[in-house]
């Protein structure tokens, strides 16, 4: 069975992006519009893997993954932050939420996925 | 019947308060023409990418199927098998481009939220302009230390306006390498 990857953006075209290179590499995806959507969908569902961009209009991506990291069956799934922000201090905080890594917007298919597959096979 | 005041700073007085009305008046005014066509590039660009990005699936989508047409053609006739690894390499240069055009279209968000930031400037700016104006607040001829007040009034709402559009604005876009960025697993 695939594992499912939950890809948190507001842009609709880096989602649809996201979408089309994790399933050609065999992962199943869910996508969520903001850090709120993306709660309420792993409520509903459990992913393998969490993949968030950091400024959203309402809930932005350390306020989702310090709200996940804080339910006992995300405490162990990683995230990964998908962001324009670049900054030591943006990526000290996001380490410090619970993030497992931080990738720089924009994504190459290739670097993505093979960090991904590093993660959660 | 009160005589007109024509002191040097009753004179003063009155100028300012004119400069600042103009100022407020022409700067919102030109504030909200760049905002509209901010508004209006946001949309063009937004509807470049839609139509770029369900050009690009379709593209792919057709790109398998031909593929998948070849597999079938190079198992049912032995005589094309010359042929199957300068397919494959095509196949691999096919997903190199289709690669880089992932990352070429994720440019698009990028822009979308400098406009964003650039739209809360100017929302920012033209709140600040607005209180520039003085007019209604201090009576024509009400003298020097009326304005003075006035103006101390509106520098104290300007810099709170500014303090606040700092609150508000997210961090630019700072991408200098039009490659893919970096990752770094903690």
């Amino acid at each position: 069975m695939s594992k499912t990857i939950l890809a948190v953006d507001d842009s609709g075209s880096l989602r649809q992006m996201l979408s089309f290179s994790l399933k050609a590499a065999g992962y199943g995806v869910i996508e969520a519009v903001d850090g709120q959507d993306a709660l309420s969908k792993a409520k509903q569902h459990q992913v393998d893997l969490v993949l968030t961009d950091q400024n959203m209009p309402g809930m932005d991506g350390l306020s989702l993954i310090k709200a996940l990291r804080g339910m006992k069956n995300y405490q162990k799934v990683p995230i990964l932050m998908l962001t324009t922000e670049s900054g030591d201090d943006m990526k000290a905080r996001g380490r410090a939420a619970g993030a497992n890594g931080w990738l720089v917007k924009p994504f190459d298919p290739a670097r993505l996925t093979e960090v991904v597959k590093k993660l959660i096979g | 019947m009160r005589s007109k005041d024509t002191s040097p700073s009753n004179e003063l007085s009155m100028r300012v308060m004119r400069l600042l009305s103009l100022a407020s008046e022409h700067g919102d005014q030109h504030l909200a023409e760049v905002e509209r066509d901010l508004v209006q590039m946001d949309v063009l660009l937004d509807e470049a990418i839609k139509k770029l990005c369900a050009s690009f699936m379709a593209i792919h989508r057709v790109a398998d199927l031909q593929q998948e047409v070849l597999d079938g053609l190079l198992a049912d006739c032995p005589a094309a098998s010359g042929h199957a690894a300068r397919f494959a390499a095509l196949r691999g240069e096919l997903d190199r481009h289709i690669g880089t055009a992932v990352t070429g279209l994720q440019f698009q968000d990028m822009t979308s939220q400098l406009i964003g930031r650039m739209a809360l400037h100017l929302a920012g700016m033209r709140d600040v302009f607005g209180t520039l104006d003085v007019n209604g607040s201090v009576p024509p001829e009400s003298g020097t230390e009326a304005l003075l007040v006035a103006l101390g009034s509106v520098s104290d709402r300007v810099a709170l306006r500014f303090s606040e559009l700092e609150g508000v604005v997210r961090s630019t876009v700072n991408q200098r390498h039009m490659e893919s960025g970096d990752i770094e697993l903690f």
